[in-house]
């Protein structure tokens, strides 16, 4: 069983790894990057102090394996190798550049190995001497001059903006002059500059650092722009609250303009006084209601029936009571007849 | 006596005239290079931007195991740039029958190879391929290059080498352009 297990791992050993060197349980294989400074220097790179875990060695060659050379000028960060600087003469562009890390840890040895093309991972210095040209028909035109040995192999980008815009324009330029046709005189203008080596020379995707800006534009208009946000975010609100509240308080304390404003709520109760004060409250008697009609209303009202009849006129007609017969014989009744003469004479009842 | 003198000599000349190294390059462009400028710039670069795009699309996991000895590295020399342009040219002429890779990347291969001697006005010594390949090429290329088979081969040798080949042909041209930019 002990004798199957040791031979069965060192297959598995085998299988992983391959027939590279295996490496640490926990080691991740760093990457060697390597820039080339506008063509006087190069920092090669592979790592930080975090992320290593061994202490690499760089070799490099060009042409033929058997002339390897070792990094003369490592840059270090506490004691771990974490790159390597190459002077100019020590750069061959246009020649495949091989590079070899080489480390030694728990008695195996680490190797990465990587080729490169250095004319593709050059990066210009920022363009330099920034400068603005008026020329006719309001039109600016931008100069720049690079430090850069091969002006030509060069592609730039201007990066511009005016104190009106909220956002950059970047515009393409091949050469080195930029035009920027009807500008506003009125406006603050600020300009960038940043260079790539071009397709032609190289397959560089490295920009340059921007530029140190160039300005144009009148300075005062940039002054007045700042006087012109405190005006318009400070000085007119306030006076626009103290005007506000200077007329609320002349508007209260001018009661002739605040009733036009503000009418007063009509209040009747003075005309109701007479009714609970004199009256107490008895809505009929001060209104006039006579005492009877006020008495109909009650539930137990009962009304005295009163017969009232009409006196004929002498010549015509004799009433019947004046001849020997006995007058009719009176019933009472809830609606005398008329004509039928009734108990109170000459009297016309109330009803 | 006279007679032999001249009979033993008069050959020597013609054998000198072979013998003597040949130095002059066989391009016809070696001080035009505004014009050679201004066609690689308009035309040729487009066919190889392409090309390395095809060639980057193709398997090459094998070509890093392989031994480095057995691909054949050309180098563009200084102040020889345009030699070694042609050199690398008609060396990529000869992947063009090259069956173990694929047929659109071949005939690209061949095309930007006939396109550089093209500019350089350049010719190949020996076999002279580009006199058989190129009047092909030129006339069908186009057709064979988009509508070709796109089918991938496996890594191979020779694979590895013809993208050797296109990475110094393009390096090679970047650098013919930037000596000739002043």
């Amino acid at each position: 069983m002990a004798a199957l297990a040791t031979f069965l791992v060192p297959v598995l050993l085998l299988l992983l790894c391959g027939p590279d060197p295996c490496p640490a349980a926990a080691h991740s294989q760093p990457e060697v990057k390597c820039v080339l400074f506008n063509e006087e220097y190069m920092n090669c790179t592979w790592g930080s102090r975090e992320t290593l875990k061994a202490n690499y060695s760089l070799y490099y060659w060009y042409r033929n394996t058997s002339n390897k050379v070792e990094c003369k000028h490592y840059r270090q960060d506490q004691d771990i190798r974490v790159g390597c600087h190459f002077n100019q003469n020590e750069i061959i562009q246009f020649q495949p550049f091989h590079v070899l890390l080489k480390a030694s840890m728990g008695g195996s040895t680490l190797e990465i190995s990587k080729r490169m093309e250095l004319q593709d991972l050059v990066k210009p210095d920022a363009p330099v001497n920034l400068t603005i040209h008026n020329m006719s028909n309001n039109q600016l035109q931008l100069t720049w001059a690079t430090t850069y040995p091969k002006a030509k192999c060069l592609e730039h980008a201007v990066k511009y903006k005016s104190n009106k815009d909220t956002d950059w324009m970047e515009i393409s330029v091949n050469g080195d002059v930029f035009s920027l046709p009807s500008v506003d005189y009125k406006k603050f203008y600020t300009f960038y500059v940043r260079s790539k080596v071009n397709k032609y020379c190289g397959r560089t995707q490295l920009w340059s650092e921007w530029s140190v800006p160039v300005v144009w534009g009148s300075n005062s208009t940039s002054k007045s722009t700042v006087h012109w946000f405190w005006i318009h975010t400070v000085l007119i609100p306030i006076a626009s609250c103290v005007i506000l509240l200077v007329l609320v308080i002349l508007l209260v304390r001018m009661e002739r303009v605040w009733v036009i404003l503000m009418p007063r709520i009509p209040n009747p109760s003075k005309n109701f006084d007479e009714l609970f004060i004199t009256h107490n409250g008895n809505f009929q008697e001060w209104a006039g209601v006579p005492k009877d009609v006020v008495e109909s209303f009650k539930p137990n009202y009962s009304e005295n029936i009163c017969y009232v009849s009409e006196l004929p006129p002498k010549d015509s007609y004799d009433p019947l009571w004046e001849s020997s017969n006995p007058p009719p014989s009176v019933m009472p009744s809830a609606s005398p007849a008329p004509g039928e003469h009734s108990p109170y004479k000459n009297s016309y009842g109330r009803v | 006596m006279f007679h032999a003198f001249f009979r033993s000599t008069l050959p020597v000349l013609p054998l000198l005239l072979v013998l003597s190294p040949v130095n002059s390059s066989s391009c016809a462009m070696e001080n035009k290079t505004t014009e050679i400028h201004v066609k690689y710039e308009n035309i040729l670069i487009h066919d190889i931007n392409e090309l390395v795009n095809i060639s980057a699309q193709n398997r090459d996991r094998c070509c890093k195991n392989k031994n480095d000895k057995n691909i054949k590295v050309f180098f563009c020399n200084d102040t020889q740039e345009i030699e070694s342009l042609q050199s690398m040219a008609c060396n990529m002429l000869r992947f063009f029958h090259k069956q173990r890779i694929s047929k659109a990347f071949r005939w690209k291969a061949a095309f930007v190879s006939c396109g550089t001697l093209q500019v350089l006005k350049c010719k190949c010594e020996g076999h002279r391929k580009e006199k058989v390949i190129c009047p092909h090429v030129n006339v069908f290329g186009k057709e064979d290059t988009e509508t070709g088979e796109q089918s991938r081969k496996k890594c191979n040798q020779e694979v590895c080498e013809l993208k050797e080949n296109i990475s110094s042909l393009r390096s090679c041209w970047n650098k013919f352009e930037k000596i000739i930019s002043r």
